[in-house]
């Protein structure tokens, strides 16, 4: 022990903690990838059946799988755009003093503090067939509007994608807004003094000035919103017939409902792959403040 | 001129309380939704505000004894079979939260401070923490599960302190490691030139120096440990239970999701991470960019 130097003996407990949980799993991974493994049959891990490479040939003629990463990407997308649009004209109302705006920053960050299974179960609520959405809409429409949002294969993505838009759009605010507080003054008001429109000022002096900020927000919120599966277990579990899963729901349940580890381990070994390896590209903006 | 700057403001202003509203409501229909009695959970049109507010919802999560003899005297009552009494969902969650905190925060000190003063590993050491957070916790599940059952881990309090403090390591490491790069390192080196080690320099002078931050780094990463979810239900099977599982637990054979129960265990369990979130909002932007964007 004494022959490890000491930098490294302070690094090793973090480091043997991730290579327990996350290293040793992986390889563990990399054989059950490559069996037909399902506990159902009684038969332990460690003796299934060697299955080639076939599960990754079955993967890419599986739909649902398919479906599931580019609804998934879909979802990343789409929730990462509203959540930027609407966090830009959010942090825009805040750049002056006023006197409630401590308070105001308060309530509309609260979302993020939620638990998510919390907020999901809100949103269930919500978006019940008699929730307050669809009477609501009964209200403004004046027709009787009991819509059952969350079996309707392509509607069922609305809620869920809501959920995650309302809970994480406040931290895309926090984010801009530190970054639109701390933009260089000066700039600013030269463009002001040289009689600059508002419009102008924003698009031409400050957005670009926040870019690295934003590229920072987009990145973390793209790697977590691709990981989407609280909202979507609480739901719809993926239902009706896989037609709300995303890639975690897919292994979910493939793995915890129809037992087919194998088969998902070799689902999760792709996914692994190809995650970090763009992950590594996408960290560029962080590596660029670390 | 002036008379445009006010109407921008009403503008301005006017936006905002929509938003405030919009980012409020669900939280009033959570809290709401505790108080209504059971026939008014799904009533059409629904109930926006009882006029019956009861307590009973919250008598179910916490006495379930006194909610049963409640409900014996009064009409219509409903099946209460839950798993578990919330006790020991909060019980768990106390647990494994503070114990993986603790592990959490303690070994990502010593590692950020190594990285930070050693440059141990060399300048892309610490991205490979990283790749830990980017990696879909579902994909590490399913061999974690294999390795638990080996390991007889599974459905246990260790085992889930385990698994959260590896996970909440990345933020740790990065947290607290952003927090030590703002102390310059000639501090420890004038305490080094009387005579302390470096390691007794740094806990001595950095440390209570960097005390602030490694506390809000503490209740983030709990923050975090609280919250989760999806380890929860796949690494535990009813000996070991958290708030989370216990909030999806709430469903009854007859009844479906008991959408008022839910909500007050929803509230009650969301309350000690809205508290905690508030105090360390100055360093949130901090935590969940990696320290990457400061205040």
């Amino acid at each position: 022990m004494n022959r490890i130097p000491f930098n490294i003996r302070l690094v090793l407990p973090a480091q043997l903690t991730i290579m327990a949980i996350v290293v040793v799993p992986t390889v563990i991974l990399l054989w059950l990838a490559h069996t037909d493994w399902q506990p159902t049959q009684n038969i332990p891990w460690f003796d299934a059946e060697f299955y080639w490479f076939w599960n990754f040939y079955d993967l890419w003629y599986d739909e649902r799988f398919i479906n599931s990463v580019f609804r998934t990407l879909f979802v990343v997308a789409t929730c990462i755009a509203v959540e930027l649009f609407l966090a830009l004209g959010l942090a825009l109302l805040f750049l002056d003093e006023w006197p409630w705006r401590k308070v105001a920053v308060s309530i509309i960050i609260l979302p993020m503090m939620i638990i998510p299974v919390d907020a999901a179960n809100a949103f269930f609520m919500l978006f019940n067939e008699r929730g307050p959405i669809n009477h609501l809409i009964t209200v403004i429409t004046g027709e009787v509007f009991e819509f059952s949002w969350l079996s309707h294969p392509t509607w069922a993505m609305v809620p869920i994608m809501l959920a995650e838009i309302w809970q994480w759009t406040p931290l895309m605010f926090l984010l801009v807004l530190t970054g639109l507080m701390n933009l260089p003054e000066n700039q600013i008001r030269a463009a002001v003094g040289l009689g600059a429109s508002p419009a102008r000022i924003f698009f031409r002096v400050m957005l670009p000035l926040l870019v690295p900020v934003i590229s920072i927000a987009v990145v973390i919120r793209a790697i977590e919103t691709f990981k989407i599966f609280d909202p979507v277990y609480i739901l719809t579990r993926g239902q009706p017939g896989g037609a709300t899963e995303t890639i975690s729901m897919y292994m979910y349940n493939g793995a915890f409902v129809y037992f087919r580890m194998g088969y998902i381990a070799a689902a999760a070994l792709l996914v692994l792959f190809v995650v970090v390896s763009v992950c590594l590209v996408l960290a560029k903006p962080l590596r660029k403040h670390g | 001129m002036r008379e445009q700057k006010t109407w921008q403001t009403v503008l301005k202003r006017t936006a905002v309380i929509v938003a405030a509203v919009f980012a409020f409501f669900p939280i009033y229909w959570l809290i709401s939704t505790s108080f209504k009695p059971f026939d008014e959970w799904a009533n059409w049109p629904p109930i926006w505000l009882t006029d019956n507010p009861t307590l009973q919802n919250y008598r179910i999560v916490f006495f379930p004894d006194l909610a049963r003899e409640f409900a014996a005297q009064q009409e219509g009552s409903l099946d209460y079979k839950v798993s578990g009494s919330a006790w020991n969902a909060f019980k768990g969650s106390a647990i494994v939260s503070v114990a993986a905190t603790i592990i959490s925060v303690a070994f990502g000190t010593l590692a950020a401070y190594s990285i930070v003063r050693f440059k141990t590993g060399g300048k892309n050491y610490p991205f490979q923490f990283l790749t830990v957070r980017m990696v879909p916790p579902i994909a590490v599940v399913v061999p974690m599960v294999v390795l638990f059952s080996i390991l007889k881990l599974s459905d246990t309090y260790f085992g889930l302190i385990l698994a959260y403090s590896a996970f909440t390591l990345p933020f740790s490491i990065w947290m607290i490691r952003s927090f030590i790069d703002d102390v310059p390192a000639e501090l420890e080196g004038a305490a080094m030139i009387h005579g302390m080690g470096q390691f007794r320099a740094f806990l001595t002078v950095t440390l209570p120096l960097v005390k602030g931050g490694i506390l809000s780094t503490a209740l983030f990463i709990f923050i975090l440990n609280w919250s989760e979810f999806l380890f929860a239900l796949v690494l535990t099977a009813g000996n070991v239970v958290t708030v989370t599982l216990q909030v999806a637990n709430y469903v009854s054979a007859s009844s479906g999701k008991l959408y008022g129960v839910q909500a007050a265990m929803g509230t009650i369990s969301t309350i000690p991470v809205i508290v905690f979130g508030y105090m360390i909002q100055r360093h949130i932007v901090r935590g969940l960019t990696f320290g990457a964007i400061k205040r």
